[in-house]
C-alpha cells in the first residue's frame, strides 16, 4: 500500500512542478496552453542529457535551459508582440510534440541510471515540489514581489501607474512557468518513469493546465488537487490493486480525463463563479496595451 | 532596434490584404522546408537528395501519389473540423478524438446490424456503407457538440475539454479493438476486424467516395461563410462574441452548430482513413499515428487563414510532405519522426509568419547626431 502511495506522490510531483509554474505565469496575466509542450521538451532534453553525460545535474540544467528558451519565445509573442496567447501556446505544444519525437527517437528506451533516492523511499523531487509550493505561496501572498505579480495579472494599468514594470514582471513569470513546466517533464523522465517513448506524456500537460483552473490560482489548493490527481492517476494505471477484475484496464485509463471534465463544469457554474470566480486573474490572456 | 543608421521597428497593420496573407502562408511553408533540411543534412545522401526522395515518392511514384491523394482527403476533412469552429473564435483541438469516434461508430454498424465479421449478409451493402458513414459523422458530431455546448453554456475552456476527450477516445479505441474488445479481429492481434470486401467504400477513379466530401467542403464552406446570414453570424461571433450576443445571435446554437459540423467532418475523416482507403479497411494497433496526423489539419487551417479553398493545395502539399518524409526516413535511415518534426517546424514558422501578417517592419533613418555619443562638456 505504501508503494502505491509513494508512486502516487511521485506522480503528484510531476503535476505540482508543471502546474505551479503555469499558476505563477497566469497570476501575472499570461496564459500558456502549451504546457504539455514545455513538459515534452523539458523531459526529452533532460533524458537525452542524462543519457549522454550520466549526470542528473546536467539533465536538470538542460531542462532549465529549454524551459527558459521556450518561456522567452512565448513571452516574445504574447507580451512583446501582443499576439494571441492561444496561438502561441498551441505553437509551442505542436512544435515540441513534433521535434521531440524526432530528437528523442534515437534514445528510445530506459534511462539506465541509478534512481535518485530520498527520505522514506521518495525521490528528492517530491520534497522539492512541496518546498516550491510553500515558497510560491509565501512569495505570492506575503511579499512585495508577489503583490507586483498579482497586480499585473489583475490590473496592469494600475500596476504600471504604481511603478511596477508590467512587461518585465510578465516576462519573468512566463520564463519561470517555462522552467517549471520543463522541470515537470524532467521529473517524469528522470524519476517517475525513466523510459523515453514517443509522445510519452499523453495528456499530463493538459491535466496540469486544468489543475491550475481547479486550484483557483492558489498554490495550497493546487498541492491538494495535484495529490488527489496523482493518486487517481496511479490507480488508473494499476486498478487491480483496488478493484481486481472490474472493468478493462483501458477503461480505467480514461478515468483521470473523464473526471476532469465534470470538475471543469462545476467550477464553471454560475454558483461557483459567483462564490469563487473572483480568484481568476482579471487580465488573464489579455495583452497589455497601455496606448 | 538600431541597425547601422536605421531604427527597425514592428508596427501593427491597420488593414490586412489577401496578398500579405498569401505571402505569409508561402513564407511559412518555405521556411519550414528550409529548417527541415537540417533533418536530411544528417543523412549521407544530403539535403537535395533527401528532398528529391520526398517529392518524387509523394507526387511522382504511382503508389506514393495515390497515398498522397488519400491522405490529402483525410487532412482536408480534419481541416474543416478545425476551421469552422475557428471562424467562430473557438478552438477544436479534439480532432484525434473525433476521428476515433467516427471510426468506432463506423465499424460498429455492421455488428449492430447482426452481420458477421467475415462476410456481409442480410443487408444491401450500399445501405450499410451509407449507414457507416452516417454513424461516423453522427459520432464525431456528438463528441464535438459536447465541447461546444459546455463552452457556450458555461464558458468551459473548449481546449481542455477537447483534449480530455482525445485521451478518453484514445483509450476507448484500445478497449474496443484489443484484449477481447467488441470490435477485435479474429486473429486477436490487437486490431479491429477487417471490413468484408462488400462493405468497403466504392472507388471512383481510384479515390473513395469520401473524396467528394473533401471537394464539396472546399467549394461550399467559403461561400457559405462569406455570403449567407449563417456565415455572417459565425464570423460576427468569432470577431466579437459580446456584440454578436447583443445583436441577437445565440451563442449556444452557434457553438453547437460549428462544433457539431466540425466534429462530423472529423468523424468522416475517421471513416475515410480506416474504412475507405484501399489497403487498410480496419482500425490497426497503431491507430494513434493516424490520430496524431489529424493535427496537420489544424496547421492547414491556420496557414490557409480559415479559407477552405486555400486549404486544398496546402493539404495536398502537407499530405505529400508527411508521406514523403516517412518514406525518406526509411530509405535514408533517418531517426523516426521526420514527418512529426516537419509538423512542429510548420507550426513554428506559422507563428512567425503570423507576426508578419499582423505587423509591418518599419525602417526609420536615425539622424547622425543621435547615433554619435555626446561629447563630454568641460567645466571652465
Amino acid at each position: 500500500m505504501w508503494d502505491l502511495l509513494a508512486r502516487s506522490l511521485e506522480a503528484s510531483t510531476v503535476f505540482v512542478f508543471a502546474a505551479l509554474g503555469e499558476l505563477v505565469n497566469q497570476r501575472a496575466g499570461t496564459l500558456n496552453v502549451g504546457l504539455e509542450g514545455l513538459m515534452l521538451f523539458g523531459g526529452t532534453a533532460a533524458f537525452i542529457a542524462a543519457r549522454l553525460t550520466a549526470s542528473y545535474l546536467a539533465a536538470l540544467a538542460a531542462a532549465v535551459a529549454v524551459g527558459t528558451v521556450l518561456g522567452l519565445a512565448h513571452g516574445f509573442f504574447s507580451i512583446t508582440l501582443r499576439g494571441d496567447q492561444v496561438v502561441s501556446g498551441m505553437g509551442l505544444w505542436i512544435l515540441s510534440f513534433g521535434l521531440t519525437t524526432y530528437l528523442g527517437s534515437p534514445f528510445t528506451g530506459p534511462l539506465g541510471l541509478p534512481r535518485m533516492a530520498g527520505a522514506f523511499g521518495l525521490s528528492p523531487f517530491v520534497y522539492a515540489g512541496v518546498a516550491l509550493v510553500v515558497v510560491s505561496a509565501v512569495v505570492l501572498f506575503r511579499t512585495g514581489a508577489g503583490l507586483a505579480i498579482r497586480s499585473v495579472g489583475e490590473n496592469p494599468l494600475a500596476a504600471e501607474a504604481s511603478g511596477v514594470p508590467v512587461g518585465l514582471t510578465r516576462y519573468l513569470c512566463v520564463v519561470w512557468g517555462g522552467v517549471l513546466g520543463a522541470l515537470g517533464g524532467a521529473v517524469y523522465t528522470l524519476s517517475y518513469n525513466p523510459v523515453w517513448t514517443y509522445n510519452f506524456l499523453m495528456g499530463w500537460g493538459f491535466v496540469s493546465l486544468a489543475l491550475v483552473f481547479f486550484s483557483m490560482w492558489n498554490p495550497w489548493i493546487l498541492l491538494a488537487g495535484a495529490t488527489l490527481f496523482g493518486i487517481m492517476w496511479q490507480l488508473s494505471l494499476s486498478p487491480e490493486l483496488v478493484l481486481p477484475g472490474v472493468l478493462s484496464r483501458y477503461i480505467w485509463r480514461t478515468v483521470p480525463f473523464a473526471v476532469t471534465i465534470p470538475i471543469l463544469v462545476v467550477i464553471s457554474t454560475p454558483w461557483f463563479r459567483s462564490r469563487w470566480g473572483l480568484a481568476r486573474p482579471e487580465a488573464l490572456g489579455r495583452p497589455f496595451a497601455p496606448d | 532596434m538600431i541597425v547601422g543608421r536605421y531604427q527597425v521597428a514592428l508596427q501593427p497593420r491597420q488593414t490586412r490584404s489577401a496578398s500579405s496573407a498569401a505571402l505569409a502562408a508561402l513564407l511559412a511553408i518555405a521556411l519550414a522546408l528550409v529548417l527541415a533540411s537540417a533533418l536530411f543534412a544528417s543523412s549521407e545522401a544530403g539535403v537535395l537528395a533527401g528532398y528529391r526522395v520526398v517529392f518524387s515518392y509523394a507526387f511522382f511514384n504511382p503508389h506514393g501519389a495515390a497515398a498522397t491523394a488519400h491522405r490529402a482527403v483525410y487532412l482536408l476533412l480534419c481541416t474543416y473540423a478545425f476551421l469552422l469552429p475557428l471562424r467562430a473564435g473557438l478552438w477544436n483541438i479534439g480532432l484525434p478524438g473525433q476521428v476515433y469516434a467516427g471510426a468506432l461508430a463506423a465499424f460498429a454498424v455492421p455488428l449492430a446490424l447482426g452481420m458477421s465479421r467475415e462476410a456481409a449478409g442480410g443487408w444491401p451493402p450500399g445501405v450499410v456503407i451509407a449507414l457507416m458513414a452516417l454513424a461516423a459523422a453522427a459520432s464525431g458530431a456528438a463528441v464535438g457538440s459536447l465541447a461546444g455546448a459546455l463552452r457556450a453554456r458555461l464558458q468551459v475552456n473548449e481546449i481542455l475539454v477537447t483534449m480530455m476527450l482525445n485521451s478518453i477516445l484514445f483509450w476507448l479505441v484500445s478497449f474496443m479493438i484489443k484484449e477481447g474488445g467488441p470490435l477485435m479481429g479474429a486473429t486477436a492481434e490487437g486490431e479491429s476486424f477487417t471490413l468484408p470486401a462488400a462493405l468497403r467504400a466504392p472507388l471512383v477513379a481510384g479515390l473513395p467516395v469520401t473524396a467528394a466530401l473533401g471537394a464539396a467542403g472546399a467549394l461550399l464552406i467559403d461561400p457559405v461563410l462569406a455570403r449567407t446570414a449563417l456565415g455572417y453570424r459565425i464570423r460576427a461571433f468569432g470577431e466579437n462574441p459580446q456584440a454578436a450576443r447583443y445583436g441577437g445571435i445565440s451563442p449556444l446554437a452557434l457553438s453547437l452548430l460549428v462544433f457539431a459540423v466540425g466534429g462530423a467532418s472529423a468523424g468522416l475523416a475517421g471513416y475515410h482513413t480506416f474504412a475507405a482507403i484501399p489497403g487498410l479497411y480496419k482500425i490497426p494497433g497503431n491507430y494513434g499515428f493516424y490520430g496524431d496526423l489529424s493535427f496537420y489539419g489544424l496547421i492547414t487551417a491556420l496557414i490557409a487563414r480559415g479559407s477552405a479553398l486555400a486549404a486544398v493545395p496546402i493539404a495536398v502539399l502537407l499530405a505529400g510532405l508527411s508521406l514523403g518524409a516517412r518514406f525518406a526516413q526509411g530509405m535514408l535511415r533517418l531517426p523516426f519522426g521526420v514527418d512529426y518534426a516537419l509538423l512542429g517546424l510548420l507550426m513554428m514558422t506559422f507563428v512567425a509568419s503570423h507576426i508578419l501578417d499582423r505587423f509591418r517592419v518599419v525602417w526609420r533613418r536615425v539622424p547622425a547626431g543621435v547615433l554619435r555619443p555626446a561629447a563630454g562638456t568641460r567645466r571652465g
